[in-house]
C-alpha cells in the first residue's frame, strides 16, 4: 500500500454488540482496515464471526458500538439521516438469497426503475433506457424488462440483483455470500461479472464468504475473522501460499480439495466459542493447536509479518 | 455392540448396492418429471461412492429411492432393480419390497443421513432416547441396555462427556454435534450402507473436516459402504474412492475419484471441474469458466445426449440419440459419442 492514495473505505476500531439475555452478543471487536478505490477485499470466516454484521456496519446498515468508518474521506458514523440517504448512492450491497431481495410481484424493469429514480431525477423514458443500459451490463438484455422474477434462475436473478445495485453507479459493493446459494456453473459465471465490473468501472468491493476457494479467485487482499476478531489480513497471494496465523492454515486445510487428507491435517478441535462469551486473550487460543499460557493473557494486537501481511498471533516461533 | 472391531478382511469386491436401470417418475399436472432416470451403479464393502450433480440433477432422490423414502414426495419407481446383499448374503431388490420389509431394513441393513441435522431429530426427546430407539426396535435391546449402547455410540462419533450428553435435547447442541448424533442413530445398528445426503453442506468447513474425517474413520473400520450425495466436486475427492457424475437425472460419468477428477472422459464433468475455482497457488489466477446456458427442465429434456445444447463439443449427431453409458476402461463408463477424443 502507498501512502499517498487515501483509502476510499477506513474502518476504524468498529465494534458492535447486540443486546441479548444475559451478556451482550461481541458480534464484531475493534476492527480496522481500509480498502482502496478498485481494490477487491475478501472478507473469510466460519458462521458466528462478524463477517455479515461486518458488511453491513461498513455501509451503516446498523450503528456500530465504538469506532468510526470513513468513505473517501466523509465521516459516514456522524452522518444525519437524511444525508446519509443520499450518500447512500455511492455504497451499494448485494445479498446471498436473490429470490428473498426482488419483489414477486414487480416486473424487472419497475424494480431497476425505482432504484435509478430513487437516486437520480430521471424521466420515464430515461429511467427505462438506464434500466435497459443497466441489465446489459450484467449480461442480460433490455426484453427482459417486462418480465416477473418467477421467470429467472437463480444465476439470472442475482445478476438482476446486482443491476440493481449499480443503479446508482456506486464506487462500492458489498456482496455478502452473493454466489453462495448459486450451483458451481452459475457461481462461476457471477464472480466473473462481479470481477469484470470491478476492472471495468473501478468498483470496490467487499466481498464476504465463507468458501475461501471463492474468495482466491476474486479478491486483491483478504482477511480472515474469527468471533468478531481480525486474525490475519493479507494480499491474496501472502494468505493462501504463506498463511500466518494458525487459524488461518487451519481453515485452508479443512476446506475441502485443500489438497490433504486425513492425518496431515490441522484438524480443529470443538466449535467456535459462543460470542457471548469469547476466551480471554487470543479468542482462537481454546482450539488452537499451538496455544501457551501466555495467549490467555493479553488480547494479541496485528503485527506486520511483512509487507501487507499483519497477523494477530503471539508466537512468533511457529513454522506453520 | 456398538464399537466394532474392525472385520476380518473379506472379499472388497462384494457389492453391497447394485443398482440397475432406475426410474423414480413424478406425476406432475405438467407432465411427469423423470428425476431419475435409468440410473446404474455398484457400490461394494467398505467402498465409498460420491454421487455429484448440481441442483435438479436426480442425486438427492436417488438416494431417497433406494431408501424407499419417497411417499410424501409423490413420486414412484417406474423401472429398474435396487439389489441390496444383506449381512446374512441373502439378496434383496428394494424396489419391490413391501413397505413393512423396508421398515426391518431400514436402520439395521441401510441407514442414511441428511443435510440438516435438526430437522430430523426429534426436538422432544432427549438425543439418548433417539439413538437407543433403532436398537431396541431392530435389535430387541433393553432399556437399560440400549441406553449403554447410546452412550458407547456417543463416545464412538466423538461427543465428550458421553454420560451427561446422553440426556440432553437437540436444541443444547451445535450443528456439528446435532451431525454427530445423527451419524450415531444412523450407525446405532451397524448398517452395511450408510446413504449420507449433503451431510456437511450446512456446517462450517472445519467442522465439516471434523465429520468427513469422522465418517471415513467409522467406515473404514465397519467396512461398511457408503454413498455420498454432494454438490461440492472438492469434497468428493476427500471422501469418496469412486465418483458417479449426474446430469439431468442420469449417471453421464463413473470411475475411480483420482481417474475422474484428473482426466474427465465427459464434457459435462469437464466443464464442471473448469468452473470450480481450483486453489494453484503461485500460478497467476485464472478465470473460472462457466458453463453457458442452464440445466434442463425435467419435464423438457433435450433430445439425444441432454448435455448437447450447453456442450462445447457437440455435433449434430449428438442430438440424434441419446448416449448409451459405455465402458471406456476398466471401472470407467463415460456417456458421450466423443470420448475418445475428450478423453485423451
Amino acid at each position: 500500500m502507498t501512502e499517498a492514495a487515501a483509502p476510499l473505505l477506513a474502518v476504524r476500531g468498529i465494534t458492535r454488540h447486540f443486546a441479548a439475555k444475559g451478556p451482550p452478543v461481541r458480534a464484531v471487536e475493534d476492527v480496522s482496515f481500509d480498502i482502496q478505490r478498485g481494490e477487491v477485499l475478501g472478507v473469510v470466516g466460519e458462521s458466528g464471526c462478524g463477517k455479515s454484521t461486518l458488511g453491513r456496519l461498513a455501509l451503516r446498515l446498523i450503528e456500530p458500538t465504538t469506532g468510526t468508518v470513513a468513505f473517501d474521506g466523509t465521516e459516514l458514523t456522524t452522518m444525519a439521516p437524511q444525508a446519509l440517504r443520499r450518500f447512500r448512492r455511492h455504497m451499494q450491497m448485494v445479498f446471498q438469497d436473490p429470490f428473498a431481495s426482488l419483489n414477486p410481484r414487480m416486473t424487472i424493469g419497475d424494480a431497476l426503475i425505482e432504484a435509478v429514480r430513487f437516486h437520480d431525477r430521471l424521466g420515464k423514458t430515461e429511467a427505462r433506457d438506464r434500466a435497459a443500459a443497466l441489465l446489459r451490463q450484467v449480461g442480460l438484455s433490455a426484453e427482459h424488462l417486462d418480465r416477473y422474477p418467477r421467470a429467472f434462475s437463480g444465476g439470472q436473478r442475482q445478476r438482476i440483483a446486482i443491476a440493481r445495485a449499480l443503479a446508482p453507479s456506486p464506487r462500492f459493493l458489498v456482496a455478502d455470500e452473493a454466489v453462495s446459494a448459486l450451483d458451481v456453473s452459475i457461481q462461476a459465471e457471477v464472480v466473473n461479472l462481479l470481477k469484470s465490473l470491478q476492472e471495468e468501472f473501478g468498483l470496490a468491493l467487499m466481498f464476504i464468504s465463507h468458501d475461501l476457494s471463492v474468495v482466491e479467485v476474486i479478491s486483491d487482499r483478504a482477511m480472515v475473522l474469527y468471533l468478531g476478531r481480525i486474525m490475519e489480513i493479507a494480499p491474496i497471494d501472502d494468505l493462501y501460499s504463506r498463511p500466518a496465523h494458525p487459524y488461518t492454515v487451519a481453515l485452508l486445510q479443512a476446506a475441502p480439495g485443500g489438497g490433504k487428507r486425513g492425518g496431515d491435517r490441522l484438524l480443529l478441535k470443538g466449535e467456535i466459542p459462543s460470542p457471548s462469551a469469547p476466551p480471554s486473550g487470543c479468542v482462537f487460543r481454546t482450539r488452537c493447536p499451538f496455544a501457551i499460557a501466555d495467549c490467555a493473557r493479553d488480547v494479541p494486537p496485528l503485527t506486520t509479518v511483512r509487507p501487507g501481511q499483519l497477523k494477530a498471533c503471539i508466537r512468533d516461533d511457529l513454522t506453520l | 455392540m456398538a464399537k466394532g472391531a474392525p472385520l476380518p478382511e473379506r472379499d472388497s469386491q462384494r457389492p453391497v448396492l447394485d443398482v440397475r436401470d432406475l426410474k423414480t417418475f413424478f406425476p406432475t399436472d405438467a407432465g411427469t418429471v423423470r428425476a431419475v432416470n435409468g440410473v446404474s451403479f455398484v457400490v461394494r464393502e467398505g467402498e465409498t461412492l460420491a454421487i455429484v450433480g448440481e441442483s435438479g440433477s436426480g442425486k438427492s432422490v436417488t438416494g431417497l429411492t433406494i431408501m424407499r423414502l419417497l411417499g410424501r414426495t409423490g413420486a414412484e419407481i417406474a423401472g429398474g432393480e435396487i439389489w441390496l446383499t444383506r449381512g446374512d448374503g441373502q439378496r434383496v431388490d428394494l424396489a419391490r419390497q413391501p413397505e413393512a420389509a423396508m421398515e426391518r431394513l431400514r436402520g439395521s441393513e441401510i441407514a442414511m443421513i441428511f443435510q440438516d441435522p435438526m430437522s430430523s431429530l426429534n426436538p422432544v426427546f432427549p438425543v439418548g432416547d433417539q439413538i437407543a430407539e433403532p436398537l431396541r426396535l431392530h435389535k430387541g435391546l433393553s432399556r437399560r441396555a440400549a441406553r449403554a449402547a447410546a452412550i458407547e455410540l456417543l463416545e464412538l462419533v466423538g461427543i465428550s462427556d458421553p454420560a451427561q450428553r446422553v440426556d440432553t435435547f437437540p436444541h443444547q447442541l451445535s450443528g456439528g454435534m446435532r451431525q454427530r448424533i445423527m451419524i450415531a442413530i444412523a450407525l446405532a445398528c451397524e448398517p452395511r450402507l450408510l446413504i449420507a445426503d449433503e451431510p456437511t453442506t450446512a456446517l462450517d468447513v472445519t467442522v465439516q473436516a471434523q465429520i468427513i474425517a469422522l465418517l471415513r474413520e467409522l467406515q473404514t473400520r465397519r467396512r461398511m459402504a457408503m454413498i455420498f450425495v454432494t454438490h461440492d466436486l472438492h469434497l468428493v475427492g476427500d471422501v469418496a474412492d469412486r465418483v458417479a457424475v449426474m446430469y439431468a437425472s442420469q449417471v453421464v460419468e463413473e470411475g475411480p475419484v483420482a481417474d475422474v477428477l484428473s482426466r474427465p472422459a465427459h464434457p459435462y464433468t469437464r466443464a464442471l471441474l473448469s468452473c470450480i475455482p481450483r486453489q494453484q497457488h503461485g500460478q497467476p489466477r485464472r478465470r473460472m469458466t462457466p458453463i453457458p446456458g442452464t440445466m434442463p427442465s425435467a419435464l423438457a429434456t433435450p433430445h439425444g445426449c441432454r448435455f448437447h445444447p450447453r456442450c462445447a463439443f457437440a455435433e449434430d449427431r449428438c442430438a440424434a440419440a441419446l448416449p448409451s453409458l459405455e465402458s471406456i476402461a476398466p471401472q470407467r463408463t463415460a456417456r458421450c459419442i466423443r470420448w475418445r477424443e475428450i478423453w485423451s
